[in-house]
């Protein structure tokens, strides 16, 4: 739900991405002294502003629904939930990319697998991201879901290949695994409430202006 | 195993909601039928096979006897545009059609994740230009009014004019920018027009463009931008409403694919979703066979509801209900005859549910006179007189 007359509600993500988030809203001129890693209050009024910290993969739900009006969050996790927000603005930080990674060792027995059984195990945290990319390429595989590392996974013959998001790829390295396929290049995104972008332009629009040119200089 | 609970994004309206669905509904319908719209009912089922406004996931399907795919109609739009190319194949002239129904989808972000809800909406087949895409809106704004929805804007946009704005685009990258605008990917859509060879100063005017919204839109010089404006006035000459409720925003772009020209949504300050959508669809009729220009809209009404009670609306239809208590049958039998000749609402006996109706209760003590909770004995006049039954609008 979204309410008239109360300030212009912005939802940030706690935790990595939050020095760079507050780097961002500082450039452009938003008063965010009472926003750091260790206030309490998990909603903080900035002169006619309001920012709420949640998790990242909460950010998507608080937009869509309206209970935010603008949100920073990773495209990784706009993939992963399918909300239907606004993408307004690439803001360039928080890089990392959805890649398919199997074992250094054993992609000759993978390939035979899928040869001879037509289907193979892919261990991932996000699911939908994993099922629409190998639908695209009209591969078949079975999604098993882990909340935790998927890297684990085909050293413990849980699954042939994972679907993952990597930073620099020196975790994948280190557990022995090498990338197969990009599949997307994810950054931070500015996102809006498509009721809210519509409604209160007037307050939006140039919050968006000023992350554009920030983000592009 | 008992089964109490209906299936999954299913369930039943309770009376008080009901009631409050009922008073919606004859707003909505007693303003379609003023501008001349006629009533429709298509078929709860479709074939799946149809040419379908929505991904075939979002659609609830099941299998005929023959074995063939049916699915629960997910709009009313896509069943019009079929009977009219079956019935009104010849027609010459308006069709001027409107329904109040319920639709079934698979639909994520609906309150408690429904798979039926209502839908209210109007569809005018045959003509095009101004004053028809006017007459959508501006029947679209007194609805909204008319059912006592304070506040709401109505965003106009025109998805001709945002597909001018990427003219220098070969169709089939400009098909994908404007299928990534639908999804509200703004930053792929521009990335795409880049790597397309969209020129700098066109992006920047694209953009600018996008971001425009009333006012703004003037400065914005694009095909279609003009007709925006000449609808939005010639709406509001046909229903003047509340300040400002036709705005022009071309970042207004429906998730469906199938709007050419004017679209519109709507939208209150209590209610994180549009209430309705809208616009004109001059192609999908010509997936049926027949090509007829055609505008339209279609008000989720539970969204509306939504708004309504959010701003503190409570309709009250009938503000009392009198229960006699069964004394003499026959006597009782006359009483409750007579009060209901006078336009009160009476239930013999008791009532479990009362839809938050004031209820007042009586016995009858001989064909003309009743006593009350408090010891009074009353006449019918008087009775009716303290029950009036108001109907308010």
């Amino acid at each position: 739900m979204s309410a008239a007359g109360r300030p212009l509600r912005f939802a940030i993500a706690q935790g990595t991405m939050l020095k760079a988030e507050l780097a961002a809203l500082a450039a452009v001129g938003c008063d965010v002294s009472g926003v750091t890693s260790d206030e309490r209050r998990l909603v903080v009024r900035a002169g006619a502003m309001e920012f709420v910290r949640a998790r990242p993969s909460d950010i998507a739900t608080y937009v869509e629904r309206g209970a935010a009006d603008l949100g920073f969050v990773g495209k990784d996790v706009l993939m992963e939930s399918g909300a239907r927000v606004l993408e307004l603005v690439d803001l360039r930080f928080g890089a990392c990319r959805f890649v398919v990674a199997a074992p250094r060792s054993a992609m000759a027995r993978s390939l035979d697998e899928y040869r001879h059984l037509g289907s193979l195990e892919v261990a991932t945290k996000y699911p939908r991201v994993a099922t629409e990319h190998f639908r695209r390429r009209g591969i078949a595989v079975e999604i098993v879901k882990v909340a935790g590392s998927a890297e684990v996974a085909p050293q413990v013959g849980l699954a042939d290949w994972i679907v993952d998001l990597v930073a620099t790829g020196a975790t994948l390295a280190a557990n022995d695994l090498e990338v197969i396929e990009d599949i997307a290049p994810c950054t931070a995104r500015l996102v809006a409430n498509p009721a809210a972008y519509h409604q209160r332009r007037a307050d939006i629009a140039p919050l968006v202006e000023k992350l554009a040119a920030w983000a592009a200089a | 195993m008992t089964l109490t609970a209906p299936p999954r994004g299913f369930r039943d309206i309770l009376p008080t909601e009901a009631r409050e669905l009922r008073a919606i509904e004859r707003a909505l319908t007693d303003t379609f039928t003023s501008y001349g719209y006629m009533p429709l009912e298509p078929p709860m089922v479709e074939h799946s096979g149809f040419e379908s406004t929505l991904g075939g996931d979002r659609l609830i399907r099941f299998l005929d006897g023959d074995g063939s795919l049916l699915a629960l109609r997910p709009d009313i739009t896509t069943a019009v545009a079929r009977l009219v190319a079956q019935r009104y194949a010849d027609a010459s002239g308006a069709l001027r059609l409107s329904y109040f129904a319920p639709v079934f989808r698979e639909e994520p972000a609906m309150l408690g994740a429904e798979r039926q809800y209502a839908q209210a909406g109007i569809e005018l087949v045959g003509p095009s230009g101004a004053l028809a895409d006017a007459e959508a809106l501006a029947l679209l704004a007194e609805s909204l009014a008319r059912a006592g929805l304070k506040d709401a804007t109505i965003e106009v946009g025109h998805v001709g004019a945002v597909r001018a704005l990427f003219a220098d685009l070969a169709d089939d990258v400009r098909d994908l920018v404007m299928r990534e605008l639908r999804d509200g990917d703004h930053v792929g859509a521009f990335r795409r027009a880049r790597d397309g060879g969209m020129s700098t100063g066109a992006i920047a005017r694209a953009r600018q463009a996008l971001g425009a919204r009333g006012r703004g839109i003037e400065a914005v010089d694009v095909d279609g931008v003009t007709e925006l404006r000449e609808v939005i006035h010639l709406a509001r000459e046909m229903f003047a409403g509340e300040p400002l409720w036709g705005v022009p925003n071309l970042a207004l772009m429906p998730a469906l694919p199938y709007y050419t020209g004017i679209v519109f949504e709507a939208f209150h300050p209590g209610v994180g979703f549009p209430i309705a959508a809208g616009g004109r669809y001059d192609l999908l009729l010509g997936a049926f066979g027949t090509a007829r220009p055609a505008t339209g809209f279609a008000i989720n009404v539970p969204r509306l509801h939504l708004a309504l009670y959010a701003a503190g609306w409570r309709p009250h239809l009938e503000e009392t209900l009198v229960t006699l208590a069964p004394g003499d049958p026959v006597v009782t039998a006359r009483l409750a005859a007579s009060l209901r000749r006078r336009h009160v609402t009476v239930a013999i006996g008791t009532a479990a549910e009362t839809a938050g109706l004031k209820v007042l209760e009586a016995t009858a003590v001989d064909e003309t006179h009743a006593r009350l909770g408090d010891g009074r004995t009353v006449t019918v006049e008087t009775l009716a007189n303290e029950a009036a039954t108001k109907v308010l609008r």
